[in-house]
């Protein structure tokens, strides 16, 4: 045969293996991948992300198949970064991969639903009335109204039209304002940066109205106080992806791989590049997993092991040997060489405030502001001198706002941190300490309230002749470290192992971490940060900041990264991730969100305060402001209860009030109109004379309360309402479960605020809820109104978690009736206009505002604060007592003006912090890319019709979206600093974001002044970045990073300088303790609700998803021993109570749990498998039923520099880690299968009133 | 039949002022057109008194209490079938595609899986595919009759006479199985219901219901043919 023709020429034979015989081919059915391509297959993909409360603001693949949603998935086209850097892709996390499912789920709300008997009530007005009376008749009828009132959470929803719920909302709306006054209608909604402009839609329409929005950052008791108090910043941070800088990665508090899953893999990767990182959490979360070394301190005594990482840095890298970097870090960029006047106060020296160019002769030179000019003593010339970059330098001059080593005629200087070789004594100088006392099981140690430190002082001759003692911050600094310099005295410590504030040794005793653990970590973090000029860095979270105390344990973690010269250096700093809110294009949102193109000021108010006053739970505060002072406070009247000192805050603009006054401010408005006055004189003095009277005097009489309220995008009912049960009782008018009374040996009646016997129940006329899902909030509202959910609307989402701005899109429309947040408010709006006009026109609104962080009134007060209504000063307007303005309102132009841009940017121009550019060409582009108002009242204006022409309205006008907005913004502040800044904008100036740009893949935002990072080829965002390398001061006093704070409140509550104070006592559960026995065996926890991993707070608790995926319904984790003491086994039913109210749970025990607390994670509501409660005889509560919300007076601070108020910048916060609860055994287990109604009530305390039925019926 | 299925979709939708008109016009299109026996008949009677003197809004919130705040009497019908299994979805598109094929287009906002839209679709066939029709998800409206009749709500009666209708017994095992795993109303058994099995290592993947089913059968499959297939050339396990 020939091998010739053996061969094939035309044909190949099918060769059943291939590869060396390791892949074969067969012939069979492959059919059923077919299941696989149908699986996957779909008609479009969409980009879209989860839009509120999670701020991981991460890029999603929307699948819609057949006009229907059927999955997500990660996005994976983040634009890459740069060589070097791990990219940022995927993102998105467990709980994103599940929210497909709310969108056909049984708990979607379908329709506009109403409480049925209040529609009844309607209808029947309505059929013979006009809206406005109708609901006038309804509302004051006062059997109608508490027909609706009471059944607030025992279902009766019947589904509405649109027309007719905008019509009763509206309706309502406008007689509020006409009653009472605008400020009476309220809102709340949270978190913008997540979806700018849903949030906008609502405080747009009551911006407009005049009426209040609610702040939450503040209130989520996210907003870190310290960061404010050191930065004049409310919050900035490095983005994740600096992690990967870093070479020493502290994470303290904060649970980075379960709660920013999206970020952590940049905590990981940067281990494989060798870094080291310790975790110090109490339990063995999932963070310990990944450390080199797991700290476990005792919950809550976290300050106290910052300040012995810092004595033992001080000592080693300050005293002992000065490393360089380290000394002119700290020179340059705080407060230690500034000096402080030291007063004497029962024969002992006591250190006061820092001394200012206006206390020395001739002011220094300094003739603009020297009373905000803080003063350093020159090395060189040897001279007192007022450095550049105080606050005084900001305001009234420019060009001098820098942190240049000069003084204000141009020398260079170069200030001493110590006085050690330039003295004029060594004096003992006292320090508060408040560690000889503690609650329950904290360690108290023997060390007495009053420490006196010997330092090197010098004698200062002032303008007025006298002489005053001063000291560096520095010295001062190292004295309440407790550092043994060789200046003789007591209670500083030469050896760690001495037992004395604030060595290792002592530290060892307070928190249980070992002496030698503290010293090692203190020594490789500063050894790190010396060898790589500061890429030190901490990951903080709310394990340190929701205690009552979180300022110490911060601002101790914030000493340690100053004094290592951290801050502002890529892959160091402060990286405080807890409710991050960086909404990037904020100057673009600000005037959309609150109607400043039309009308300035918004009103706008601190929610902690708002729900304090207005849930009553001030009348059962059990804190005295007393406890937490300073055995050095300086001499006054520090005397009242906590709300006294928020009212004395409000009346001397400190903090916002809401409403403002009791009276009509548009009454007021009209009748100063008339008078032709000025307003800040009229109301000023009517104050003075008590013809006009500010209504957080009185928050109980009827004419103060919110009327009506809108809760949109958020659930303060079923997530962030300190204090649930109070929230039921006194604002929502509800059954409740609250324990106690507001009687009692623990309670004093306040002073400045009238005492009404009996407490007002069922505050609220109207309260409607906007969501997408049945929310605790939703159950108890009246209107529920559907909104899309975030898959079905346009928006735009930021985070500070990374520098990517992209959207939300609508892969399919809204379900059933459900509409966007734009839409809904927009034909709220509609409603309104049309309506209005029955009793509303033009009218003229009164408007008190706080004296203003970043604006020049907040050089209001410099020294000692005076109170007009003690009769200490006169009331002045924007200096000692909010502002005072005149707003016209035009009330039938609401939905005109809604859907317009108004003329307010071009006269005013528009900024932030404290920058102000002209604007006038983005808003001529604006009107051309959105079309123009074509008639009407607002004709010619650009257009805001849709969703859409509102993210193109931000991006056009913020520098963060718009290049050419970046150049001016940067020129401005130039003109402020007197350097410039324009080379971080170059070549930017033709980049503009759209909002089709960011759908088709996320961009990266533009560098701006509003904040301090950069976001360039060569380096990541860091916080401070710009402030340390571009020399721009800190939005302080000093201009620089202030350790010590100052103000006159601050001294007087003991936290000048940042100390160990034990935890408070909330005194909630002797009242309760063995008095309403079950006949299991009561024990007492520490309530800790850290973030959890199957939800993002609330949401998607009760998806189904997610819930396979835990214990399924309300669980705490427990301790093997404390289960052991109280006879609970795993899985078990049990109850936690307090005076506050109580839940039901199952129990988890859990070997990671130290004993002596409880972990309940936030938020577990009472919608899914909760049973009935044996305390309060209704179904147990969610975590925030055994809470009460504690304030604290510093946080009250204002007009004085960077502690003066901004919206979420400061202000009280919603602590509540300090709670304590009685933990038993259920011993029956009641579902409450039946209607609340027939519920039958177990006895509350003896000695007490029942309780828990006073609402019903 | 046809009206009576109109009858049924609009019984079964969320009370209106329009329903209510129209109750004693409905209650006569049934009688007339004598689809269903008399007993199925009797049980309606209950609902139709109920809509002809009750009050609209007491109406609604009673509806709105029933059927959309609960899941065990959820009107989408594959809540019952598929819950929240994934392949809830592609049920639903293709359901929407069989209505597509008869030439309906879902006009209103409504799911495809709407009980009414169901009822008011097999209205709309010939009376053999319509019975065929309900035939496919029968043991859900009976699960769903019977849930009714528990909580003695009126509505029960549409289901049962949705049930005579189709001419058929609901296939015992099935209905026996939607029973067992019914949304409890009993709290207690929640935690029997959402159980998983535990998972052995050494049985196929597909046998425990695995989400990977499909993939490993077929793995399965390929892998048994390629042992017998080297068992044929006589040098298995040698090389």
């Amino acid at each position: 045969m020939s091998h010739f023709l053996d061969r094939l020429t035309y044909f190949r034979r099918d060769q059943s293996k291939f590869a060396d015989g390791h892949g074969i081919t067969t012939g069979e059915s492959r059919e059923w991948e077919d299941a696989y391509r149908k699986r996957w297959a779909a008609d479009k993909i969409v980009r879209s992300t989860h839009g509120v409360n999670c701020t991981g603001s991460c890029s999603w693949k929307i699948y819609v198949k057949g006009g229907i949603v059927t999955w997500e998935t990660q996005q994976t086209d983040y634009p890459r970064t740069r060589p070097d850097l791990p990219n940022h892709e995927p993102r998105g996390c467990p709980r994103g991969a599940s929210y497909s499912w709310y969108l056909y789920s049984g708990t979607r709300i379908k329709y506009p639903l109403v409480r049925a008997r209040l529609i009844r009530h309607w209808r029947e007005a309505r059929a013979t009335m006009s809206p406005v009376a109708a609901w006038r008749s309804i509302v004051q009828d006062q059997a109608k109204r508490a027909d609706w009132v009471k059944r607030r959470g025992r279902g009766g929803f019947v589904r509405a039209g649109w027309d007719e719920v905008n019509e009763i909302i509206a309706a309502s709306n406008a007689y509020t304002i006409k009653e009472y006054g605008p400020d009476r209608v309220v809102g709340f909604s949270p978190i913008p940066a997540m979806s700018m402009v849903s949030y906008a839609a609502g405080s747009r329409y009551l911006s407009l109205l005049g009426g209040v929005l609610l702040s939450f950052y503040d209130w989520y008791c996210d907003l870190p106080p310290s960061s404010p108090q050191t930065w004049g910043e409310q919050t900035d941070v490095p983005e994740s992806a600096d992690w990967y800088n870093a070479g020493f990665l502290l994470v303290w508090g904060s649970n980075v791989p379960m709660t920013r899953a999206p970020d952590a893999h940049f905590y990981a990767e940067v281990r494989y590049r060798g870094a080291k990182s310790v975790v110090i959490a109490p339990d063995y979360n999932e963070a310990a997993k990944f450390s080199d070394m797991w700290l476990h301190p005792k919950q809550g005594t976290d300050a106290a092991l910052a300040l012995a990482l810092g004595h033992v840095v001080l000592r080693e890298f300050h005293l002992e040997r000065q490393v360089p970097y380290f000394a002119n870090y700290t020179r340059q960029y705080s407060d230690f060489p500034l000096l402080v006047t030291l007063v004497e106060q029962d024969g002992r020296l006591v250190p006061d405030r820092l001394l200012r160019a206006a206390d020395l002769e001739g002011a220094l030179g300094e003739t603009n502001n020297p009373d905000w000019k803080a003063v350093g003593l020159d090395e060189i010339s040897g001279e007192l001198v007022a450095p550049l970059g105080s606050s005084g330098f900001r305001w009234g001059e420019q060009g001098k706002w820098n942190l240049e080593e000069k003084d204000g005629k141009g020398r260079e200087v170069r200030l001493r941190l110590t006085l050690k070789d330039a003295h004029d004594a060594i004096l003992p100088v006292a320090f508060p300490y408040f560690g000889g006392a503690a609650p329950h099981d904290f360690v108290a140690t023997a060390h007495d309230q009053v420490l006196m430190r010997n330092l090197p002082v010098k004698e200062v001759p002032l303008a007025d002749g006298r002489r005053v003692m001063v000291a560096t911050v520095f010295d001062l600094f190292c004295a309440n470290y407790g550092l043994d310099r060789g200046f003789g005295g007591e209670n500083v410590a030469t050896d760690y192992n001495q037992d004395l504030p604030f060595t290792p040794a002592w530290a060892e005793k307070v928190t249980g971490v070992p002496r030698q653990a503290i010293i090692q970590v203190a020594r490789e973090f500063a050894a790190n940060a010396e060898a790589t000029n500061g890429r030190s860095m901490v990951i903080l979270g709310a394990g340190l900041n929701h205690w009552y105390h979180m300022d110490m344990s911060y601002r101790g973690i914030i000493s340690l990264l100053v004094m290592c010269g951290c801050i502002g250096q890529s892959g160091g700093g402060w990286s405080h991730y807890v409710g991050q809110e960086k909404l990037r294009p904020a100057t673009g949102w600000l005037p959309l969100a609150f109607a400043l193109d039309w009308s300035r000021p918004a009103r706008q108010m601190n929610g902690t305060s708002f729900f304090y006053a207005h849930t009553d739970q001030w009348r059962y505060e059990t804190l005295k402001p007393q406890e937490v002072l300073s055995p050095l406070a300086p001499p006054g009247n520090w005397s009242g209860a906590m709300i006294d000192y928020n009212v004395r805050a409000e009346r001397m603009g400190w903090l916002p009030s809401a409403p403002q006054l009791q009276a009509n401010p548009l009454d007021v408005g009209r009748e100063i109109a008339a008078s032709g006055r000025n307003p800040g004189e009229v109301v000023a003095e009517r104050l003075k004379d008590g013809t006009l009277k500010m209504a957080c005097h009185d928050p109980d009489n009827a004419q103060n309360w919110p009327r009506n309220m809108f809760f949109w995008r958020s659930n303060v009912l079923g997530a962030s309402g300190k204090g649930h049960e109070y929230f039921l009782k006194h604002f929502v008018g509800s059954l409740h479960g609250v324990v106690g009374t507001d009687e009692g040996a623990d309670i004093d009646r306040p002073q400045e605020v009238v005492w009404h016997e009996d407490a007002p129940v069922g505050k609220l006329d109207l309260m409607v809820n906007i969501d997408f899902r049945m929310s605790t909030t939703s159950v108890y509202s009246d209107i529920v109104l559907p909104t899309a959910t975030w898959y079905e609307k346009h928006d735009l989402n930021t985070s500070d978690m990374h520098p990517f701005i992209h959207p939300l899109t609508a892969a399919v429309d809204p379900a059933w009736e459900a509409r966007s947040d734009w839409d809904i408010f927009r034909g709220l709006a509609k409603t309104f206009s049309d309506i209005a006009p029955e009793v509303l026109g033009t009218e003229k609104d009164i408007v008190l505002s706080p004296i203003l962080h970043d604006t020049p009134a907040e050089l209001a007060q410099p020294y000692e604060p005076k109170d007009w209504g003690r009769g200490e000063c006169d009331p002045v307007p924007g200096r000692t007592m909010p502002s005072v303005a005149i707003v016209e309102r035009d009330y039938p132009q609401v939905y005109a003006r809604f859907t317009s841009l108004g003329p307010a940017l071009e006269k005013l121009g528009n900024g932030a912090k404290g920058i102000t550019w002209n604007t006038e060409h983005e808003v001529d582009l604006l009107g051309k890319l959105n079309g123009a108002v074509l008639g009407g009242p607002t004709a010619g204006r650009p257009k805001i019709n849709t969703d859409i022409d509102a993210c193109e309205t931000i991006l056009m006008l913020a520098p963060e979206t718009n290049g050419e907005v970046a150049v001016k913004a940067w020129n401005a502040l130039s003109k402020t600093t007197g350097r410039s800044h324009h080379h971080l904008a170059d070549g930017k100036e033709e980049e503009k974001i759209r909002f089709r740009d960011v759908v088709a893949q996320p961009r990266k935002i533009i560098s701006s002044p509003i904040w301090s990072g950069l976001e360039s080829e060569t380096v990541c965002y860091n916080a401070g970045y710009t402030n340390v390398h571009e020399l721009i001061p800190w939005r302080t006093l000093s201009g620089r990073q202030q350790l010590y704070q100052d103000h006159h409140w601050m001294r007087a509550f003991g936290e000048g300088f940042a100390t160990w104070r034990p935890p408070i006592d909330t005194r909630s559960v002797a009242q309760a303790l063995g008095k309403l026995p079950n006949g299991n065996k009561e024990i007492l926890l520490n309530f800790l609700t850290p973030h959890q991993k199957w939800g993002i707070h609330s949401t998607y608790t009760e998806n189904l998803i997610m819930l396979t995926l835990n214990r399924g319904g309300p669980a705490v984790w427990i301790s093997e021993d404390d289960a052991r003491a109280a006879g609970i086994v795993d899985n078990d039913w049990v109850e936690v109570f307090n005076i506050n109210g109580a839940l039901t749970a199952r129990a988890i025990v859990s070997q990671r749990i130290m004993p002596g607390s409880m972990i309940m994670y936030h938020a577990q509501e009472k919608l899914v498998n909760t049973v009935g409660s044996e305390i309060t005889g209704q179904r147990g509560g969610i975590h925030n039923s055994v809470t009460r919300i504690n304030m604290k007076p510093t946080h009250m601070i204002g007009g004085y520099a960077h502690l003066a108020y901004g919206f979420n910048y400061y202000g009280t916060v919603g602590a509540n880690r300090d709670e304590f609860i009685i933990l038993r055994k259920m011993s029956e287990v009641n579902w409450f299968d039946k209607a609340a109604d027939d519920a039958v009530p177990v006895e509350g305390i003896p000695t007490t009133p029942r309780v828990s039925q006073e609402a019903a019926e | 039949m046809r009206m009576t299925l109109r009858a049924l979709a609009a019984l079964l939708g969320y009370p209106s002022s329009d329903l209510l008109a129209h109750v004693r016009e409905i209650g006569d299109a049934v009688a007339a057109e004598r689809a269903l026996p008399r007993a199925a008949r009797r049980c309606l009677e209950p609902l139709l008194e109920r809509l002809a003197s009750g009050d609209l809004l007491d109406l609604q919130a009673e509806y709105s209490d029933l059927f959309d705040r609960s899941r065990a009497l959820s009107l989408h019908l594959f809540e019952h079938v598929h819950g929240d299994s994934k392949e809830r979805g592609q049920a639903m598109l293709d359901l929407g595609q069989r209505y597509l094929d008869q030439g309906f287009l879902l006009e209103s906002k409504e799911l495809p899986d709407f009980v009414p839209v169901f009822l008011e679709f097999a209205s709309c066939l010939e009376p053999r595919e319509a019975r065929e029709m309900l035939r496919q998800p029968l043991h859900v409206f009976a699960a769903l009759a019977e849930r009714l009749d528990q909580r003695s709500s009126p509505y029960a009666g549409v289901f049962h006479a949705v049930v005579a209708l189709a001419g058929a017994r609901p296939d015992a095992a099935t209905l026996d199985e939607l029973r067992k795993k019914a949304p409890a109303e009993d709290a207690s058994r929640l935690d029997d219901e959402w159980e998983e099995k535990p998972i052995t290592f050494t049985r196929p993947a597909h046998e425990m219901g695995g989400p990977t089913g499909v993939a490993a059968r077929v793995r399965a499959t390929v892998k048994a043919r390629a042992a017998s297939r080297e068992d044929a050339n006589g040098d298995g396990g040698r090389s």
